[in-house]
């Protein structure tokens, strides 16, 4: 397996530590009084997003973890799986919803989504920061109900996702939507 | 701040010289690694990490008390503290006490920091504050854990690297509001100091500065026996082979220098003017104050 010196230690590395998967978020040399030197890191667990510290000696090395990222497109859904699609290779694979988890608001077809394999099976997975989406339903707007600022109210939109729009936005039109909080940013 | 340090030394007495950076010796230290070029064909050139033997020759040719002030070379060191090219005040005074070569770099370091007292600990004392162990009594396995909890990953050969990598965690913790003298460091980090024995116990007659975490000096009751000397580089290179490094070649010149100063007393002191521009300067990191650096 390829491995990486701790002095090419890099933000954003995957390296294997106790068999476990792990972004390097940070490092860094330190030489306490006339002894040998060590590489601090701050280390993010690639699947469950916990921090650690650890410590090594420096010029040691690491496995590099057999991480791979990739855009796939969705194509469709099963019972307990999505379906994707490599646009280069047309590979399809399927992604089990508990990797998707609480994502699975944002999934459209014929979107591209990013996601992390781990020797070889999806561990994360990510969708576009922006999505284009049509609100499937809302209440009409109320008019002047607006004096205090900005009044919101709820609408449902066609991937299932529930997000605050401002109440001029009615039924049927599509809105731009930031995926990472759920806000609504403009119409489209 | 240069002109500062000269006009300190000035007013002491103290000569300033200038040794070469670079040369056929190379100084030998198990953990510092050094950088090399080939100066003329077939013959290997090392950029000094301190001055330290190009001034222990002079002070054998008779110099009086000396300082340089001087830019040095550690390959691979690049951290928030740590440049591979940084600049040191070295001094050495003879007819001179330990303590009064500790009040006299204390003096130093306060040209460029404000008006902080000095306070004086052990080694194991400070260890004991940070890690509630003592250095010198406890057990390897007492140190492995500690260390494990502190999040070291990889297993250390010995009790000196554990001593070590624990430390850099008392560092971190002294002269928070003053200049913290470190004194009795375990014998086995005597580097080119003399050594004593107080109770059955070795130590490094040495001292260490520090301030808001820092190293900021290393001071020696300089070791003069050519013997001893050259056993200590011969046990740093089979210390070196060991951990993979190259040996480097035993300065003779040196040696040879320590012979005419063997019955005579110096106190020698490194401080890391960079360190003292970061604090100066209030910022944690090396660079702020280097703009041209690695």
């Amino acid at each position: 397996m390829a491995q990486v010196n701790t002095n090419d230690f890099k933000s954003g590395m995957k390296v294997e530590v106790d068999g476990e998967p792990y972004t390097i978020v940070g490092a860094e040399f330190v030489k306490p009084g006339k002894g040998q030197a060590f590489t601090r890191t701050k280390l993010k667990h690639l699947i469950s997003g916990r921090v650690i510290e650890k410590t090594f000696k420096s010029g040691e090395k690491l496995d590099l973890a057999d991480v791979e990222e990739k855009t796939m497109r969705m194509v469709y859904r099963e019972q307990e799986h999505i379906v994707f699609m490599d646009d280069i290779s047309f590979d399809q694979l399927s992604v089990p919803l508990s990797v998707i988890a609480d994502k699975e608001k944002w999934l459209k077809e014929d979107i591209l989504y990013d996601i992390v394999f781990y020797k070889g099976s999806a561990v994360d997975f990510t969708p576009p920061t922006f999505m284009e989406l049509l609100i499937t339903e809302t209440a009409p707007g109320v008019r002047g109900d607006t004096a205090s600022g900005r009044v919101l109210k709820p609408a449902l939109l066609e991937t299932g996702a529930k997000v605050q729009i401002p109440i001029f936005v009615e039924e049927g039109e599509k809105i731009k939507v930031d995926t990472r909080t759920g806000e609504y940013v403009s119409r489209v | 701040m240069f002109r500062a340090v000269r006009d300190f030394f000035a007013a002491r007495n103290v000569l300033e010289v200038d040794t070469p950076l670079l040369s056929p010796f190379a100084p030998i230290d198990v953990h510092i690694d050094i950088l090399e070029t080939e100066a003329i064909a077939q013959q290997t050139g090392y950029l000094h990490s301190s001055p330290e033997y190009g001034m222990k020759k002079l002070l054998a040719m008779g110099s009086p008390d000396i300082f340089q002030l001087s830019h040095v070379y550690r390959q691979g060191e690049i951290g928030p503290k740590h440049q591979i090219e940084f600049s040191m005040i070295e001094w050495y005074r003879s007819h001179f006490s330990f303590a009064q070569l500790i009040e006299e770099t204390y003096q130093l370091c306060l040209l460029f920091l404000d008006n902080l007292p000095l306070e004086t600990l052990r080694y194991a004392e400070a260890f004991q504050k940070t890690h509630s162990l003592d250095p010198f009594s406890c057990s390897l396995q007492e140190l492995r854990a500690r260390s494990c909890e502190l999040g070291l990953e990889s297993p250390l050969e010995e009790k000196e690297s554990y001593l070590t990598f624990l430390w850099d965690a008392v560092e971190n913790s002294l002269g928070d509001h003053c200049i913290t003298c470190v004194t009795h460091f375990p014998g086995s980090q005597a580097a080119l100091a003399k050594t004593t024995t107080e109770n059955g116990i070795n130590y490094a007659s040495r001292f260490e500065l520090y301030h808001k975490g820092i190293e900021l000096a290393n001071g020696y009751h300089e070791l003069t026996d050519p013997l001893e000397q050259k056993h200590r580089f011969v046990l740093a290179n089979q210390k070196r082979v060991a951990l993979g490094k190259k040996p480097l070649p035993i300065d003779e010149e040196l040696l040879q220098a320590l012979k005419l100063l063997q019955n005579q007393d110096f106190f020698g002191v490194a401080v890391g003017f960079d360190r003292l521009m970061m604090l100066r300067h209030k910022t944690m990191e090396i660079r702020d104050i280097l703009p041209l650096c690695w």
